[in-house]
């Protein structure tokens, strides 16, 4: 049973001040194993914050962050899957999922985890799924409307991965669950 | 019949702790003092006389239980005068190792009698087993099991009992010991069984969100949400490892990284996580990973197969069993009242006045604080496991198991012989050197010790717990 947490897009301080409290109030340390990050948090006290709720944080870069030696792209194993991270605003056109997949076979994951477009989206995509957990703080976007502060976190247990989505819609926490079982048929061979 | 001879009986306890204390650890006082045990149990003074260089003694044929303990103490006088004696004498040993295995294979006989009876006599068992068991024959793991009160006194309501209880623990371990992840997988099991194989096997596209409750996910601070419960017993799952991970550190069957260590510790971690789960007022105490090593080692060692593979289902019962009359102990709370582990060290105090005052006066007058607090503390409430050595304790366990008047009963007057024992060290002693010795509490033989704990009159009357 292990805790990832993957968030991104907090354009602290330009766009938005800080996490939601009542995000703030959930995110203790303790629980959370690792911590993937899409990226534009910006600065260096956000990369700070994130590693006392865990050590073992992964960030990727994106293109308003003040720190500029995060890498464009990452890869991790975690019990049986293998994760991708990448900020996504390389990927044109942004979120699109054809695209997307692309970079997912490229990376050779089972699970993408991309950024930027500050909305919430979670694909299940031959064989693999491609997740974005939106942005954190609901920081203004210009390409999406209407954002909510939401952020997602992945409970691997196995071959299965549950994921629960928190998402901030007026003033109050939802949360919801998908469910997602890696067939062990589904190995990425190179087409 | 015996000429002569001194008859301070405090005097020479202290003497004789003293005694062992001078020889080098590697004759091990003990072991010499077995042999001498055993060597006044023969009806041929002359024979052991002829073994050593020492003064003529008159014998007599009588090997009465108090003659034998002075006589004990005179050999040992007679030790601290003629220096060291080598550990074995060439006649002497042989013949003693002889009778020991012929006892011990009496008392074998014995005990396998009793516990093949029908209806078990557990009071001649209990008189028996307060003499030891033999090391030999695999009979531990059952007399345990019926002196704790596992198995009933009627021998064709064990397979039932067994199979009841090991039955119990395993449901138990299966809603409690799980993780949430686990748990919420084998609940989606049961409901979905069919409809999400086939969705998930099947298009892609936007994956299903499913909403959930406020008190099913990982990062709920609601009280009664699994995965709350799961991170606040996270601390004590740690807490437990660690102690572990100290347990019986030069035994093999505990400690380093052989799978067989360690599926030990991971049993005894469930055990310990189980009982924390269900006893929320006490949770678990650092301590209590030594009190069920004992337990767990005994009945993981049975021969018998089906035995030693539900050890941990036995040692489970048994565990709460035997902590089931000192768990106040642990419990803060109660320490100040009449159940709790203050008022079980004035009555240690009190069984110490009432058999020796004069160490009594020393130890809370002389010495200006009490004691008790610093060294007996450890000595109840964890059961001797932290004084002594894996085969000692057993030794002791048997005879505290074994008292018909409960456990605690006998633990007392075990810490009292314990005092007894080291009088005259104490006396000499003052604060700090006393509590350093009673912390690290010498080597003795366990025999004696047990046997100076049966002589201390009970007085059970006043000192019996009503249950």
């Amino acid at each position: 049973m292990v805790l990832v947490l993957a968030l991104g897009d907090l354009h602290i301080p330009h766009r938005a001040a800080d996490l939601p409290p009542k995000f703030k109030s959930m995110l203790v340390p303790g629980k959370i194993q690792h911590i993937i990050c899409t990226g534009n948090l910006c600065i260096k006290e956000v990369q700070e914050y994130l590693k006392t709720l865990c050590p073992d944080l992964h960030i990727t870069r994106g293109e308003y962050d003040d720190e500029t030696r995060y890498p464009e792209t990452k890869t991790l194993t975690i019990g049986q899957f293998k994760l991708g991270l990448c900020h996504g605003h390389q990927v044109i056109p942004w979120g699109d999922l054809d695209s997307l997949a692309m970079l997912q076979r490229q990376l050779d994951v089972d699970i993408l985890v991309t950024g930027h477009t500050h909305q919430f989206t979670a694909y299940k995509h031959e064989g693999g799924v491609v997740i974005n957990p939106g942005s954190a703080t609901g920081a203004f976007s210009s390409i999406t409307y209407d954002v909510n502060p939401s952020f997602v976190l992945m409970d691997i247990d196995g071959l299965r991965v549950v994921v629960y989505v928190y998402e901030l819609i007026d003033g109050e926490v939802k949360v919801d669950k998908i469910d997602f079982k890696k067939t062990a048929a589904s190995t990425h061979s190179a087409h | 019949m015996l000429k002569g001879k001194k008859l301070n009986l405090p005097d020479r306890l202290g003497s004789l702790l003293a005694g062992f204390e001078d020889k080098d650890g590697d004759s091990g006082g003990s072991g010499s003092a077995l042999d001498l045990g055993e060597e006044l149990e023969i009806i041929q003074p002359n024979r052991f006389r002829s073994g050593r260089e020492s003064e003529s003694d008159d014998e007599d044929g009588e090997v009465q239980e108090e003659a034998m303990v002075k006589r004990k103490l005179e050999v040992d006088e007679e030790l601290e005068h003629h220096g060291r004696q080598p550990r074995h004498q060439k006649d002497g040993s042989d013949h003693i190792s002889v009778v020991k295995t012929i006892e011990d294979d009496e008392k074998r006989s014995d005990i396998e009698y009793e516990i093949s009876q029908k209806m078990i006599n557990v009071g001649k068992l209990q008189r028996i087993v307060g003499t030891g068991l033999p090391d030999g024959g695999n009979l531990r793991p059952t007399v345990w099991k019926l002196l704790l009160g596992y198995l009933p006194p009627s021998r064709d309501l064990w397979e039932k009992e067994l199979i009841e209880n090991r039955q119990k623990y395993a449901k138990l371990k299966e809603e409690l010991l799980l993780t949430p992840s686990e748990l919420a997988r084998i609940k989606e099991e049961a409901l979905h069984s069919n409809e999400h194989n086939n969705a998930d096997s099947g298009t892609d596209g936007p994956l299903i969100r499913h909403e959930i409750s406020h008190e099913d996910h990982p990062l709920s601070l609601g009280k009664a949400s699994v995965w709350h419960q799961y991170f606040e017993h996270i601390d004590i799952a740690e807490q437990i490892d660690r102690d572990l991970q100290r347990t019986h550190p030069e035994m093999k069957f505990f400690s380093g990284e052989s799978s067989f260590s360690r599926r030990h510790r991971e049993s005894m971690r469930n055990i310990l996580l189980l009982f924390s789960k269900l006893n929320p007022a006490i949770r678990y105490v650092q301590g209590m990973n030594e009190v069920l090593a004992p337990i767990y080692y005994v009945f993981s060692t049975d021969t018998d197969v089906q035995n030693a593979s539900n050890a941990e289902a036995d040692s489970f019962a048994c565990f709460v069993l035997l902590l089931s009359d000192s768990v106040d102990h642990f419990c803060e709370q109660l320490d100040n009242s009449s159940v709790g582990i203050l008022f079980t060290l004035s009555r240690l105090a009190e069984l110490l006045k009432a058999n020796d005052e004069e160490l009594w006066r020393h130890l809370e007058f002389t010495t200006k604080a009490s004691l008790m607090e610093y060294y007996a503390f450890r000595w109840i409430t964890l059961l001797l496991t932290q004084e002594f050595n894996l085969q000692s304790i057993l030794r002791i366990w048997d005879s505290l198991l074994s008292n018909p008047f409960g456990v605690q009963e006998m633990l007392l007057r075990v810490c009292c012989a314990m005092l007894l024992c080291a009088k005259s060290r104490l006396l000499s002693g003052d604060f700090a050197a006393n509590l350093r010795l009673l912390q690290h509490y010498p080597d003795i033989d366990i025999e004696h010790l047990l046997k100076v704990a049966q002589d201390i009159s009970p007085d059970t009357s006043s000192f019996c717990l009503t249950l």
